[in-house]
């Protein structure tokens, strides 16, 4: 009887049970919290006749876009998608420059030189420690609006594009984007493959592979012949009235909202770049220096390779802050997801519906965003080990 | 919690109800509904009959609500939460000392002094205006008195109930004095800007495709924004209601000169204070607070000379300043108002034609389609009886 009594312990006193219970509840009572807050929101919605659904998504959108042929009757759905796409837009472009721009400086604070140390290490300073936003006012207010011209005395670069405070316009193909997009790609299969071959003639011969060169020299040899059998041809901007014809003309506000982006994420690129280097082992730069590779060799095939497998993840959070960041362009209107699901609620759309749609959107940007940049570290990682 | 407790006590109010209409069906059997009511108010000899005549109202505001109006509930607070503005000259900025002035501001203090009887217990809550109707949809505010434009798709989907218009506007085109524009067509290939989240931005787009000129309407967060982009010639065009523009042209920092507004006007803006939609006692006791300034000029009464009024025989203004005859007022309309709110409206505040000259006469502004109905405006309050 007492064997019985002590094998077998009560439930009430029994940890995997009382583990498991604890749990429960804390599950029950965060599903508590949320059926109650829905059951608020529908309530209170449809006492005041606020739709709850997601029909407004075909009602007409009746505003447009800068910048974009969308029509006033057309649904709030291709007024979202359009500000999705110029979402993905600024963060493309922004995420390629904030990364050149901040590994140039995250090296320059390594520099031998005193001058570039202490600029870039003033640059990282000075940009990190001042809040994205003020950056955001100052570039429309001092850089747009205060240092471009009016569009009657434009800036004028060598034809090739216009500067005014209406936007930078700037010569641009004219063509189908389709057959562009294949002559690019051909173009980079082209740097690959030469790039290979260089590698492996490096190999037999022992010179320097210089694969870079090659390759840029066989992706423009492509894009030069593609472009000629296409039959593209380009236009150049022109100043017209009180606008710009020709080219392709970027907005004001993307300029504005793409140059704080980048200003303000290459100076977080530059810190991350400066410890991911300062972290690749000091015998790998030792052991470059001993085989008299010159600076530049020993930073491009020994050191960088190496720092930027330490840097894919942190510099994936930047891109993941930059996409969320560009948000607030909204702020100087620029019609990005955030500032269509502004105006569209300002039109007549639901506010918890579109907003709800709204951050799911940006949900999944940085979940795909996430993923790749996993990816990327995954491949990078099976070559180091 | 609120929608528990309402379902909770919606089966006792019903029963309640059942109960009163039983017991009513007795006592006012006899009477019909409107048109007794009516002859006995003008007849208004009969004191005993002022008292009866305040029951049945009474009953059908209770059948109608089965909630707590927001009408107890402010006159529970002993404040009024008005949403507004601090940025637009003539109808909502802040004086030097921090408090809001202005057409709309002075309506705020309308409202409050009609349901609280102090025009001084109203908290002015400044929104911006994409926000506006969810901030009035979420209860932060008690109602907008806001410059909001009335359409069928903020009264349909946005949860708002509009009342009685202050301000009967429509949209027009300001460009500087010296761009030579002179009519609203010839404006072709021009960058447009507007406030975002306003009619204004449709409109625009709208008027450009029925004149068949290409506008592109550019948009931004707020009025100093704008002004900004404007001075330095990023927009040909400022375009809002005709009283938005007049205002921002009296502060214009070259001038009012330097901007003319053109003549056309290419849309109805009636602009209309807005509560929240499921609460048509407090919409009614809103609405009443601004006709009764209408009513108020159409009656000769101002905040000087309304006390002079206190031994009239003239019925009708004995209705409306709530004047008392033995002790009870001559009319009690069962709005749930104290009944000499219009009193209190108009000594403390003003009639409409003294808010509109203190406030929009000094920076140019005509009656227009402002002034009173019999005397060629739109102006035209229900009778009080």
């Amino acid at each position: 009887m007492t064997a019985t009594a002590t094998s077998r312990i009560p439930f009430w006193r029994n940890v995997n049970v009382l583990k498991w219970a604890a749990q429960m509840v804390v599950v029950a009572i965060v599903v508590a919290i949320v059926i109650w807050l829905y059951g608020n929101y529908t309530e209170n919605a449809s006492r005041q006749n606020i739709p709850t659904s997601f029909d407004f998504l075909d009602n007409p959108a009746s505003f447009q876009i800068t910048g974009n042929s969308l029509s006033q009757s057309a649904p709030v759905r291709d007024a979202m998608v359009q500000g999705l796409l110029n979402t993905l837009r600024v963060s493309i472009v922004a995420i390629i420059a904030a990364t050149v721009l901040g590994t140039v400086i995250g090296i320059g604070r390594l520099s031998t030189n005193w001058i570039v140390r202490k600029l870039a290490a003033a640059y990282v300073e000075a940009v990190r420690n001042i809040p994205l936003a003020l950056f955001l006012t100052a570039s429309v207010l001092v850089v747009v609006l205060g240092v471009f011209p009016q569009i009657t005395d434009a800036w004028d670069l060598a034809g090739l594009a216009i500067v005014s405070n209406r936007g930078v316009a700037v010569a641009w193909y004219q063509g189908s984007g389709f057959g562009l997009l294949l002559i690019l790609g051909l173009g980079v299969l082209a740097w690959y493959l030469v790039a290979k071959w260089r590698g492996r003639v490096a190999d037999r011969t022992g010179n320097l592979p210089r694969s870079g060169l090659w390759g840029l020299g066989a992706f423009v040899v492509v894009v030069a012949v593609g472009w000629g059998v296409f039959g593209y041809s380009y236009t150049l901007p022109d100043v017209v009235g009180r606008g710009t014809v020709g080219g392709i003309r970027v907005d004001p506000s993307f300029f504005a909202l793409f140059l704080a982006l980048t200003v303000y994420t290459a100076s977080h690129v530059a810190e991350i770049v400066r410890g991911s280097i300062q972290a690749v082992p000091r015998g790998q730069g030792e052991a470059a220096d001993a085989v008299a590779l010159s600076g530049f060799q020993r930073m491009w095939y020994i050191i960088l390779p190496q720092a930027m497998r330490i840097a894919i993840p942190p510099i994936g959070n930047q891109y993941l802050n930059l996409i969320k960041n560009s948000s607030l362009g909204a702020a100087i209107g620029y019609y990005d997801l955030t500032l269509v699901a502004q105006t569209t609620v300002g039109n007549g759309s639901p506010a918890v519906p579109v907003f709800f749609l709204t951050m799911a959107v940006y949900i999944c940007i940085s979940l795909v965003v996430s993923a790749l940049v996993n990816v990327a570290n995954r491949r990078m990682m099976v070559v180091e080990r | 919690m609120r929608p528990m407790t309402r379902r909770a006590i919606a089966p006792l109010v019903a029963l309640a109800l059942v109960g009163a209409a039983c017991t009513s069906d007795d006592d006012s059997g006899s009477s019909d509904t409107a048109a007794p009511t009516d002859t006995e108010a003008t007849e208004a000899t009969e004191e005993t009959t002022a008292p009866e005549e305040t029951t049945p109202p009474d009953d059908t505001v209770e059948v109608v609500q089965s909630d707590e109006s927001m009408l107890d509930a402010v006159q529970t607070a002993g404040v009024f939460r008005c949403g507004t503005r601090d940025d637009l000259p003539g109808f909502a900025t802040l004086d030097d000392a921090g408090e809001h002035v202005g057409f709309d501001s002075d309506f705020c203090r309308v409202i409050a002094a009609a349901v609280l009887g102090d025009a001084t217990a109203v908290e002015m809550v400044d929104l911006e205006t994409p926000d506006r109707f969810t901030a009035l949809q979420s209860g932060e505010v008690d109602a907008l008195v806001r410059n909001t434009t009335w359409t069928a798709t903020r009264d349909g989907s946005e949860g708002a109930t509009f009342v009685q218009p202050n301000f009967y506007d429509g949209q027009g085109m300001m460009v500087a004095s010296d761009s030579g524009f002179t009519s609203v067509t010839e404006m072709d290939g021009v960058i447009i800007c507007v406030a975002q989240g306003t009619t204004s931005e449709g409109n625009a787009a709208g008027e450009a495709a029925r004149l068949g000129l290409a506008w592109e309407v550019r948009p931004f967060e707020d009025v100093d924004l704008i002004q900004e982009a404007f001075v330095a010639g990023q927009c040909d065009g400022w375009s809002s209601d005709v009283s938005q523009l007049t205002g921002l042209q009296s502060v214009y920092p070259d001038g009012p000169d330097a901007l003319t507004i053109l003549p056309e006007v290419f849309s109805k803006e009636p602009l209309a204070p807005a509560v929240a939609d499921g609460d048509t006692e407090w919409a009614q006791a809103v609405n009443w607070a601004i006709l009764a300034t209408i009513a108020a000029e159409e009656l000769g009464i101002t905040s000087e000379n309304v006390d002079t009024f206190e031994g009239t025989d003239n019925i009708n203004i004995q209705r409306f300043l709530g004047l008392t005859v033995e002790g009870e007022a001559v009319l009690d309309p069962g709005l749930g108002l104290p009944t000499d709110f219009a009193y209190q409206v108009v000594k403390q505040v003003g009639n409409y034609g003294e808010i509109f000259e203190e406030h929009l006469t000094p920076l140019g502004f005509a009656r227009g389609l402002n002034a009173q109905w019999n005397d060629g405006g739109l102006m035209y309050a229900a009778p009080y009886r």
